[in-house]
């Protein structure tokens, strides 16, 4: 069966690396994810931004078959994961949440398994690159309780990426995880980027949104409240704030810029004294106002 | 054009057309099974001899000095191909059901839903690994069992049907690797996968004719024990090693190829309703 045949998902001569359709998932009562859609362009880095219990971890096990929708479908490649898991699971690499144990097994070993579940029983040159570009080839001879937190994370990023996939799903890579580590990994995110990876990533953190995602889906308690470009995230839903102090007035005053409006426009649209004015001080925008005004206006 | 190509390379290529998802997970999956109770033989291989060579100090000289078996053989020689099928079953068994186990509370079942293997992959690898245990752990019970027998009775055990042996080791073996890994698949806990143990397979063991001849019965017990599939893989065993049984080995060939299509059945069912969820 070739991709084109699975029609969903193709649209003239590119196929989405993915597309989720009016996915809904319940646990018993509790709604997880209310009828989302999204798709993913092909290279791009897509950002689930959401608080903790959204429903983002749940969409991602949708994705990996590892939970069933309760209604709605999920095309990767133009293959749907339910009618056609193993075409549409070939392609896709998957870091979780949750630190993976392997017991016995050293990194070296986990990553020749996890090669083999992909078909690929002669996988040395692929593995060996990825655990010098994860720093984990001077550890590869140990088990993971031999490994720090950081080294464990970078083992689940290496194992999602033996069978070199076209889709990279990456469930909060850097909760809790330090500074340090963190920008290493956005670094890793983006030089998967440049080689042509579309990156799928969950987070809580807005500052990483900002930083690697070129679209952001908004979500919030199971619905997704919005699906756009990064910066027009930032330019729409943020303004510079103005914080004016005044002579003799002990309380500053507080303002608002909208997107082009320049603090001349501020003063003279608000009929502010110019020489009563003691200070002005600017702060940007960012997309934590953003996701503050999208969610809980 | 040629940088693209050397960075390619270097990237570690892996080009799609060259993966077989066919023979490559169920190879990788049985590579692990067997690893991994390689890893551990202390509890999976060494654990089992000092059992087997218990019993055959307890039942096989203690007791057995005062037992005769029928056709003129001794009790330890009725006794130790009985000890090589229990050694085998519960090995695969154990094999199957504790790696699955372990993989649902570490995690690492996840990565097998998350990667393209079929059922079918998953029930031939776990199955084939468990048998090897079962193989390896019977063969060095039936090594000890010969080795005792020669110093304590004077007596060689030879095999006698060696195609017979290897029939129900075959059967017998690939049988409980799959009850295990239904077993293990169905547990929602712990508690749950000690309650197969001990309500489900260890009667099973201990009333499968390891210890005694149905013959010896009385018929309303008789009958009871040819419902309990052990006695014909026990006992097909038997056959296989000492030439004499209580029932054909033909009836029991049947009986084990019927019990390994059930058990394949249920491994399938209970492994696509399964959760492959971390505990
Ligand atoms: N296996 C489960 N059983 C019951 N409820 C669950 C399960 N998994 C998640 N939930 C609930 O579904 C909601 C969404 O959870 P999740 O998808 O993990 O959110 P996120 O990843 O955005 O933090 C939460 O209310 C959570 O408690
Ligand atoms: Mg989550």
């Amino acid at each position: 069966m070739t991709a084109s045949e699975n029609s969903a998902g193709v649209t003239k001569d590119t196929v989405s690396p993915l597309l989720v359709q009016n996915l809904s998932k319940n646990y018993g009562a509790i709604e997880a994810v209310r009828n989302a859609s999204f798709n993913l362009n092909k290279g791009e880095v897509f950002g689930l931004l959401g608080p903790n219990g959204a429903g983002k971890t749940s969409i991602i096990s949708c994705i990996v078959t590892l939970e069933k929708p309760t209604s709605g479908s999920i095309f990767v490649g133009g293959f749907d994961v339910q009618k056609n898991p193993r075409e549409a699971k070939r392609n896709v690499g998957f870091v979780p949440q949750e630190i993976i144990n392997h017991g016995y097994f050293n990194v070296e070993e986990i990553l020749s398994f996890q090669s083999g579940y992909f078909g690929l029983l002669h996988n040395r040159e692929r593995t060996d690159y990825i655990l010098h570009e994860l720093r984990l080839y001077e550890h590869r001879h140990k088990k993971v309780k031999q490994l720090s937190g950081g080294m464990k994370r970078r083992l689940l990023i290496a194992k999602a990426l033996v069978h070199s996939p076209q889709l990279l799903l990456l469930d909060e890579p850097t909760a809790g995880v330090d500074i340090e580590l963190r920008e290493q990994l956005w670094q890793f995110v983006k030089k998967l980027k440049a080689e042509g990876v579309t990156v799928l990533l969950t987070t809580h953190y807005l500052e990483e949104a900002e930083q690697l995602c070129d679209r952001v889906g908004l979500i919030d308690k199971g619905e997704i409240k919005m699906v756009e470009s990064t910066q027009f995230l930032i330019d729409k839903f943020t303004g510079r704030s103005v914080r004016v102090k005044f002579r003799n007035v002990v309380a500053p005053r507080d303002f608002e810029l909208r997107t082009g409006e320049t603090v001349g426009d501020l003063i003279n649209k608000e009929k502010l004294d110019v020489n009563q004015i003691e200070d002005i001080n600017i702060s940007e925008g960012t997309l934590e106002d953003a996701f503050r005004r999208v969610i809980y206006q | 054009m040629s940088s693209n190509v050397q960075s390619e390379k270097f990237r570690g290529s892996n080009v799609k057309g060259q993966a077989d998802l066919f023979l490559g997970p169920f190879y990788s999956l049985l590579r692990k099974e067997v690893m991994r109770f390689l890893k551990v033989s202390m509890q999976t291989i060494l654990t089992p001899m000092v059992s087997s060579l218990l019993y055959l100090l307890i039942f096989g000289v203690s007791l057995g000095a005062y037992i005769q078996m029928k056709g003129g053989i001794s009790y330890l020689e009725f006794l130790i191909p009985g000890l090589v099928m229990m050694g085998c079953l519960n090995n695969a068994f154990q094999n199957s059901s504790s790696s699955i186990i372990i993989a649902k509370f570490s995690g690492d079942l996840e990565d097998l839903k998350v990667a393209p293997i079929s059922y079918t992959q998953i029930i031939l690898a776990v199955a084939l690994g468990g048998l090897v245990r079962g193989v390896v752990v019977g063969t060095i019970t039936y090594v000890v069992g010969a080795i005792f027998c020669y110093f304590k009775a004077d007596t060689v055990i030879a095999i006698h049907h060696p195609l017979w042996l290897l029939v129900f080791i075959v059967l017998g073996g690939l049988s409980f690797s799959l009850l295990g890994l239904a077993a293990a698949f169905w547990a929602k806990s712990f508690d749950q996968m000690a309650a197969v143990n001990s309500f489900i397979l260890l009667p099973l063991m201990y009333l499968g004719g390891v210890f005694f001849s149905i013959d010896n019965l009385h018929p309303f017990w008789q009958s009871i024990a040819r419902a309990n599939p052990l006695i014909y893989f026990i006992n097909g065993v038997r056959y296989g090693i000492l030439g004499v049984s209580d029932v054909t080995p033909e009836h029991a060939c049947v009986v084990a190829l019927v019990t390994l299509v059930l058990m394949y059945w249920l491994a399938f069912r209970t492994l696509a309703r399964a959760s492959f969820l971390r505990w």
